[in-house]
């Protein structure tokens, strides 16, 4: 393996996810095109932390958001003439946030399109169709959030349905009776947390929980019994630096294995070593260094995964912590 | 052309936005400049007909379509590329808006059964994709009254039945598959007849005898449990009594594995019994003894003498507790030892175990 294994590869990085729009003769970029908005969001909060915030075009992306604007729904689709759903609905408001444009939505019409998807039990549908999950409850929360709509939420009935989906484990599932899973403790969590309600949390046993997420090659998984993967370095650290424990696991053995699963030529980072790289994986391997304190990154705020900068900015940012920078 | 429509022509040529792959377990291989292009030409034809038929597909849409044309039209988009969700979308509305209205139940009966045995076929290729298994829950949901005379829950059952069989299946050939888990909790709950709980919790049962490390499994073990034991149905002594046989068979066969502690762990709960916290140290210890670098025996002993601790304090005999915070201090230097990664947990678990305990100090 060669040194330059053991650095973040930052500028091919970069170049990886600058060249992620140039593949459109390719037909897997247009069998993807239902996650289009997702990776813009994954790929910008990548280049923010890497500190590269200008490496894709700002006014083409806010353009580009703008026309994934469902006029019938009130929220956002994943590309234009896709439906509207709550999940490319938050990556375009966090977007938006993040380039100061917000004021070109509509805040009350996606607000309402927001609370529209909830539950009596109080979780969220990710659209008309009604697929509830954990994680459209986040969704709704974070983007009310940012949109300064919190007050609108009925905060204790979401509440409820968050503790309902708790285990004894102390982690999470998706819907009430659904095994925990590492994503859908960072969801729970953080909803938690911009709720100001970390009391649910049985903080002890989810911190042990989390901590057993790592496994010997120093990666994490999602699940007991399960493989590592790079994504659970977000979902896993995200949590621990919410409940104050990132120093339950060993943050160096992660480090390397997250830079062992960069693809040293063509830039990006994969789900392990040696396989496919793809933007998802990308930034969730970055975040994940970045709240494990690895030199030359930006904070990151774990809470609603964007540039800690930005959060503080808008003076929402909660007592999460991560490890110290470090210097090279 | 109305404005939708314009829009949905926007499809093929947008600015610079990336892609995603959003790859899990494929090996990377680094193609010559010569094979990506063999790929590309190869793939042209296909791209240009995806891309033909999705922008008639959405220009329909856009203009409330709700024909046959249209709907067959969505079939073949789908089975090109099962996560377009808003092809989904269109393709519940033009029945609901379009084909239901003009047919007869048994008409939308076998229209729904046939589209969930389309969705099978795509879900034994694309097991995690959420859309399949939204749609069959759209389609399980809309089955209309009828099949039989004598009984007008007929096609509801015989569908609801069948959608036990089919997620079965799924859990057969990934047993740790958390979208079929659920499923199959979502199908046994929405059962025009349901199945006595004790036929699921015989299904734990047979998964986790095949698996012990199926924590998946164990887990729904927990659910089906606390549900039996809660209605009655089950007596929850002599059923815990069971459950620590068999979860410490399990221990025996496999002590590194995290499932069996973990349920073990739910099973002790919050310690109310005494006894049964000493009888499982004991076990637990005779374990370590037989292998004495088990992590997992350290952490639980620690874990259920803290619980005696905690819990019991008033009923230890003389000097126990003293001993008792000895042990666990001892165990926890042991665990950082054998288990550095997690050092810092086992340091900040002992700082807690002395301030609980002030009586030590002699």
């Amino acid at each position: 393996m060669s040194s330059d294994e053991h650095k973040l590869l930052t500028s091919l990085h970069v170049q990886y996810i600058q060249n992620l729009g140039a593949s459109k003769a390719d037909l897997t970029y247009h069998l993807t095109a239902h996650l289009r908005m997702n990776a813009i969001y994954w790929g910008l909060v990548a280049l923010c932390v890497m500190n590269h915030k200008d490496a894709l075009d700002k006014d083409e992306m806010i353009e580009y958001i703008m026309t994934c604007w469902d006029e019938e729904a009130g929220g956002f689709g994943a590309h234009p003439g896709h439906d509207a759903h709550i999940h490319s609905t938050l990556s375009a408001i966090q977007v938006l946030t993040i380039h100061d444009a917000l004021d070109r939505v509509d805040i009350p019409r996606v607000t309402d399109y927001i609370l529209s998807l909830q539950q009596p039990s109080g979780v969220f549908a990710g659209d008309s169709f009604g697929e509830v999950d954990t994680r459209f409850l986040y969704i709704a929360v974070n983007a009310l959030s940012l949109l300064g709509q919190l007050d609108r939420l009925d905060k204790d009935k979401t509440v409820t349905y968050i503790r309902q989906c708790k285990n004894f484990d102390g982690g999470f599932g998706n819907v009430a009776g659904a095994e925990s899973h590492a994503g859908q403790v960072f969801v729970c969590t953080a909803a938690l947390a911009i709720l100001d309600r970390l009391d649910v949390v049985d903080i002890p046993t989810l911190g042990w929980w989390l901590a057993e997420r790592q496994l010997p090659s120093g990666g994490l998984n999602g699940r007991p019994e399960k493989l590592e993967d790079v994504c659970y370095s977000f979902w896993v650290l995200s949590s621990m630096s919410i409940l104050n424990k990132l120093t339950w696991i060993d943050s160096e053995k992660l480090t390397k294995f997250i830079l062992s699963a960069q693809d040293p030529e063509g830039g990006g980072i994969a789900d392990r070593p040696g396989d496919m790289v793809d933007v998802f994986h990308t930034i969730f391997g970055v975040a994940g260094l970045s709240l494990t304190g690895y030199p030359g990154l930006d904070d990151i705020d774990p809470v609603y995964c964007m540039p800690a900068s930005v959060i503080e900015k808008k003076g929402l940012r909660k007592g999460w912590k991560a490890l110290p920078r470090r210097t090279a | 052309m109305p404005v939708a429509q314009s829009r949905a022509h926007l499809l093929s040529q947008q600015p610079q936005c990336p892609k995603i792959d959003y790859m899990h377990g494929v090996k990377r291989s680094r193609e010559s400049r010569e094979a990506r292009e063999a790929k590309k030409q190869r793939e042209k034809s296909r791209l240009t007909a995806y891309l033909a038929l999705s922008d008639d597909v959405l220009a329909r849409k856009a203009n409330r379509e709700w024909s046959k044309d249209a709907f067959d039209l969505t079939s073949r988009l789908l089975s090109m590329n099962p996560e377009f969700y808003t092809v989904w979308n269109y393709r519940r509305n033009i029945l609901i808006n379009g084909i239901f209205p003009s047919s007869s139940p048994i008409e939308i009966n076998d229209i729904l059964s046939d589209d969930l045995s389309m969705t099978t076929t795509a879900l034994k290729a694309h097991p995690k994709v959420y859309w399949l298994w939204n749609h069959r829950r759209w389609c399980l949901e809309n089955v209309p009254d009828g099949g039989d005379d004598a009984d007008p829950l007929a096609w509801k059952k015989r569908n609801w039945e069948r959608e036990l069989y089919v997620v079965e299946r799924m859990l057969d050939v990934d047993s740790r598959n958390f979208h079929a888990w659920n499923y199959r909790r979502y199908v046994l709950s929405s059962m025009p007849v349901k199945r006595p709980e004790a036929t699921e919790l015989a299904y734990t049962t047979k998964k986790i005898e095949s698996n012990f490390s199926n924590f998946s499994a164990w887990h729904q073990r927990t659910k089906v449990l606390t549900s039996l034991w809660d209605s009655g149905k089950v007596d929850r002594t002599s059923s815990l009594r069971q459950e620590f046989d068999l979860v410490q068979n399990a221990m025996y066969t496999d002590p590194n594995d995290q499932s069996v502690w973990l349920y073990h762990r739910w099973l002790i709960g919050s310690g109310e019994d005494k006894q049964r916290i000493e009888h499982e140290i004991q076990v637990i210890q005779e374990l370590l003894d037989e292998q004495p670098d088990s992590k997992w025996c350290m952490e639980s002993l620690v874990h259920y003498k803290q619980l005696l601790l905690r819990n019991h304090s008033s009923s230890l005999a003389s000097g126990q507790a003293d001993s008792l915070t000895q042990q666990c201090l001892y165990l926890l230097t042991q665990l950082e030892e054998i288990d550095p990664a997690r050092r810092q947990r086992y340091q900040d678990l002992a700082a807690d175990v002395n301030i609980s305990t002030p009586a030590q100090t002699v």
